[in-house]
């Protein structure tokens, strides 16, 4: 639905342009665009390094994901949707990838790829919910309501700076909320404007500033804020963007971030996710599986080449989560049900690639026969925090101290 | 034009500037009754927003005139209230029985047509090469029309939301909806979706261990669930799961073991067409031990446990707290609700009586601190606008799904998060985009139950115009290629169509066509408002008192001094003039902008 309208409006725009009646160009407001980009560009010098995070909501199935072939106990515990050897992406004597992951397996032999073993937490939890809002907030049990990656950027910069975290999708991860940032959350760049006459713009962009201590109030004046002053930017950096990349069936937002890196806004932190607990397969899921896997590697790989079309390598590191794995054993209906540790991936050319962690072994599952997790997930977002942007800050933003991975150089 | 001065006072009165916004505080989590001397306008409009969707300051004023108790009783018993006359939902002929096992994907479908020469009620040859094209023609068509006739229903309900005169009714299964939320995404069939809201409205304001039942042995949820796979031997935690974590109990109060168990109690259940249906052979008739007790239980044993314990009543009763009045009640208070609640014994009505009555519901912290769903934004402003119909342009589904709250597909089992999540910057921007279309039809609107336009869209239209030219099957559903080439193209736009037994993209294209054939369309009638005459007729003669009448009739709390002049003196310019009578011939467009601009402030999210 939404590419339609999209595509409806590019349409009308085009349509009003050859006839000289431009109605969009008047709206926006291009003093800000530049002021941010140059803005941008002067802090280039110094560390301006770009996380991407990719969620894969509903629980991705790791093993079938990187699958242990080299270990027959994997075969024993999935006999029927267990992937054959000869039908995987090897990666070496051990492990190979879901042979739809062929994006994954050239970012592999260019080095890019970097796999985290093991990941998961104590006591875990089998609920979407619970489990996703610990990966959100990385404070497991503690009802924290700021995210992770919200309190990264208020690290990052502890006064509110616009259009510094942005959030790619329908509605606010939990990940993203800040104390300091009001994030730019946004899913169709098109659409992603306020639609008004000539006349009513200035009223149309004031912001009211009252809210006589209601708290809801003043939480929707600060989201008018942020889209007032996001809004013509997102929406520039999306018309000016043209690549000759193909992101294939779903793109899962990474074109949009391409589009606001391409502009030079001035985000270092881009949020995205899958929809809908996509990942969720606890029945006939092979196929089902093998595609969303797909959409994951071919947007990833073409994401990292759009960057290197951009001349934005350099600064641009993917790191791709799920809130829990999937049982060991399979299921009665070709899927498989809730579970625990999974991989975690980071992808760039500032990554080093290879394998991290352990592998949770397959030999000692839990009552429930489920992986034991062999690193607290926490320790691939201190490799984030500390490895990637450098900050030194990860103990302040997880509130504990979790051991970094040597994933980048 | 009688009651003129009456309607201007109303505006008046409900948001008087400078007058205190609320009573004395100190009534949070105070659940004894508002007393009489404390009702007034402003309180009813509050009620009428939460109990239903808002209204005219002409029914607010009608709920005014009663007491505080008759008004919630009005609403939540019908006392007093018309009956509906509003018709059953109007069901276009798609459906054939053979549609009744539809298999659970395409390839499912094809292969057991290839297997067996039958699927789906299409039978090819019984041996040899077999023409597998009309399944997979037939899948897509049930896929598609079993998706527009869901649109249908959902305008149906959008209607009642906006036309009856029972609007708690709505109310209640739009709650019931998003805590028990099932999708046709995979449910993929209209029938049991329009099944199961029909037992929301019917047992919305009833008994919960009604509904809970009733839910449970939903074919829809049984479906949605995949309950048919829970069988003896091989239980299936997935609805036993969801029923205690998300329908009854919330996270954290019972066992991973105690999941288990009541998954085996839940063996055996399942659907036959549209009936609930028990496989005595798939259930597993021993003993569990479901928290703390032990017996053969039945799912509905299994319920009745979970029903006695405590923390039930207080989910329960929580959530039905943060839905109509705040979404932070504090555990004194969460605790008195869950005791209401089984004081009441899971009645609902009475204990939303007692809700909607209390002090608590009109306290400061209560009043104007809900942001409205998107659903309840749409049917609101049309309430508000006096439109009695909802209309086809813009189109309701297309608005809804927008904004965030695509009724019958909830983007999980755990519903829509709700609260603060409605609002992003982007979602905030597309509200007054709403707006506006509500005030300026757009004339560049397609109706997307004729015209295909999801993701899909872009494919069917190439594939039909290709067809169309002429082209061979395969050409004409060859992937458009990318500026690229071949080295930029993904994997996944490479390897479609592997299959060369029938052609995936033109069965969409076909099953479009056919779906289109068959459901009924939605009539694309555009509201039409007469703001000169809302605003002359309730008294208003100049910029400022049109400003303040909007501002009333549309608004929870009160504009800004510095605002309100600044629109008051937008309208103003636009008129040429501030005397409104003066300008009653060629008024109407400057009072739609300047409506505009009032739906588009971030108060006008606030209900």
């Amino acid at each position: 639905m939404s590419e339609n309208n999209a595509t409806r409006r590019r349409l009308m725009q085009g349509a009003l342009a050859t006839i000289g009646l431009n109605g969009i160009a008047p709206l926006l407001a291009p003093g800000i665009f530049s002021g941010i980009a140059r803005a941008a560009a002067a802090s280039a010098a110094a560390n301006d390094r770009i996380l991407v995070v990719l969620e894969m909501s509903g629980g991705n199935d790791g093993l079938n994901t990187v699958v242990p072939y080299g270990d027959d106990a994997y075969y024993r515990l999935r006999p029927a949707i267990g992937i054959r050897e000869k039908q995987l992406r090897k990666l070496d004597a051990m492990h190979g990838l879901n042979p739809g992951m062929s994006g994954f397996e050239r970012l592999w032999k260019d080095g890019q790829l970097a796999i985290v073993h093991g990941c998961g937490y104590d006591n875990p939890s089998f609920s979407h919910f619970t489990s996703m809002a610990y990966w959100h907030t990385a404070t497991p049990n503690s009802g924290a309501d700021t995210g992770w990656f919200g309190r990264l950027a208020d690290r990052m910069s502890p006064q509110p700076k616009p259009n510094f975290l942005i959030n790619v999708d329908a509605a606010q991860s939990l990940a993203v909320t800040s104390r300091v940032h009001t994030p730019v959350v946004f899913d169709d760049p098109e659409k992603f404007m306020r639609e008004g006459l000539q006349q009513q713009r200035a009223l149309l962009d004031q912001v009211p500033d009252a809210a006589n201590g209601n708290a809801s109030r003043a939480f929707l004046n600060d989201v008018a804020r942020s889209a007032r002053d996001a809004s013509s930017l997102v929406r520039q950096a999306w018309h000016a963007y043209k690549s000759p990349v193909d992101y294939g069936i779903n793109p899962l937002g990474l074109n949009k971030v391409a589009a606001c890196i391409a502009a030079s806004l001035p985000t270092r932190l881009y949020y995205t996710a899958y929809r809908n607990n996509a990942f969720d397969t606890h029945v006939q899921q092979v196929d089902l599986h093998q595609r969303l896997l797909t959409y994951t590697a071919d947007a990833v790989l073409a994401f990292l080449r759009d960057m290197e079309r951009l001349g934005q390598a350099d600064r641009v590191a993917v790191l791709a989560f799920s809130e829990f794995g999937r049982r060991a054993k399979e299921n009665a209906s070709l899927g498989t049900d809730h579970g625990t540790a999974n991989v975690m991936f980071f992808a760039g050319k500032g990554v080093r690639g290879g394998h991290y962690g352990e592998r949770s072994s397959l030999a000692a599952l839990d009552a429930g026969d489920n992986l034991v997790h062999t690193a607290d997930f926490r320790r691939s977002y201190a490799t984030a925090i500390d490895g990637w942007l450098r900050l030194g800050a990860s103990q302040d933003v997880l509130r504990g101290r979790f051991q970094p991975f040597d994933i980048f150089a | 034009m009688k009651g003129v001065l009456g309607l201007a006072l109303i505006g008046a009165l409900l948001l008087a500037p400078g007058q205190p916004v609320m009573a004395a505080s100190g009534w949070a989590g105070d659940l004894t009754p508002l007393p009489q001397a404390e009702w007034n306008v402003r309180r009813a409009a509050h009620l009428l927003e939460r109990a239903g969707f808002g209204g005219t300051p002409e029914q607010v004023a009608e709920l005014a005139a009663l007491s505080p108790r008759e008004a919630v009783r009005r609403l939540v018993y019908f006392e007093g209230a018309p009956a509906s006359t509003l018709a059953p939902f109007d069901q276009s002929d798609i459906f054939d029985a053979a549609l009744d096992a539809f298999p659970p994907s395409r390839p499912a479908t094809t292969d057991l047509a290839k297997a067996k020469g039958e699927a789906i009620g299409v039978k090819v040859k019984p041996a040899g090469n077999r023409p597998i094209q009309p399944v997979a023609n037939k899948f897509f068509y049930w896929l598609r029309a079993s998706r527009l006739e869901t649109h249908r229903i959902n305008y149906w309900w959008a209607n009642r939301m906006l036309a009856s005169p029972r609007p708690f009714e709505e109310k209640m299964a739009l709650f019931w909806h998003g805590h028990f939320a099932t999708t046709e995404e995979k449910v993929r069939d209209y029938r049991k979706m329009l099944a199961q809201l029909e037992l929301f409205q019917r047992e919305g304001r009833g008994n919960f261990r009604t509904l809970l039942v009733g839910v449970a042995q939903d074919p829809a949820m049984l479906a949605f669930l995949d309950a048919g796979i829970n069988v003896k031997g091989a239980p299936n935690e997935n609805f036993a799961r969801e029923i205690m974590e998300l329908f009854s109990m919330g996270v954290g109060n019972y066992s991973e073991q105690d999941i288990r168990e009541a998954a085996r109690a839940f063996t055996g259940w399942n659907f036959q067409g549209l009936a609930f249906h028990v496989d005595a052979d798939r259930h597993d008739d021993a003993e569990k031990t479901v928290l703390g007790r032990s017996g053969r239980f039945d799912g509905v044993d299994v319920i009745d446990i979970i029903l006695q314990q405590p923390v039930t009543a207080e989910y329960i009763a929580g959530k039905l707290y943060a839905f109509f009045v705040r979404s932070d009640p504090d555990p004194g208070l969460k605790k008195k609700l869950g005791d209401l609640l089984r004081a009441n014994r899971y009645e609902i009505a009475p204990f939303m009586e007692a809700v909607l009555l209390s002090k608590d519901f009109h306290a400061p912290e209560s009043v104007a601190t809900h942001i409205k769903s998107p659903v309840e934004l749409i049917v609101s402003t049309y309430r508000k606008l006096g439109v009695k119909e909802m209309p086809g342009v813009p189109d309701f589904n297309e608005v809804s799904s927008a904004l965030g709250q695509r009724l019958l597909y909830p983007p999980t089992v755990a519903g829509w998060a709700g609260g603060r999540s409605w609002v992003t910057p982007g979602l905030l921007i597309l509200r007054g985009n709403f707006a506006l279309d509500v005030v300026f039809p757009d004339i560049s609107f397609l109706p997307e139950d004729r015209y295909p336009s999801y993701s899909t869209g872009n494919e069917i239209r190439a594939v039909h115009e290709r067809i169309r030219a002429g082209l061979d099957m395969t050409s004409a559903t060859r992937p458009v290629d990318k500026d690229g080439g071949m080295d930029m193209m993904a994997a996944s736009s490479r390897n479609v169509d592997r299959d060369e037994d029938f052609n995936t993209r033109f069965a969409s294209y076909r099953g479009w066509q056919m779906a289109i054939e068959r459901v009924k369309p939605i009539p694309r009638t555009i509201a039409r408002l007469d703001l000169t005459r809302m605003v002359i007729g309730a008294g208003c003669k100049t910029a400022l008192d049109a400003v303040r009448h909007f501002e009333g009739r549309f608004l929870s709390v009160p504009l800004d001094d510095k605002s309100r002049n600044a629109i008051a003196e937008f309208l103003g310019k636009e008129l040429g003039t501030s005397d409104l009578l003066a300008a009653e011939t060629y008024a109407e467009d400057a009072l739609r902008l300047t409506l505009h601009l009032i739906m588009s402030r971030p108060e006008y999210q606030l209900g």
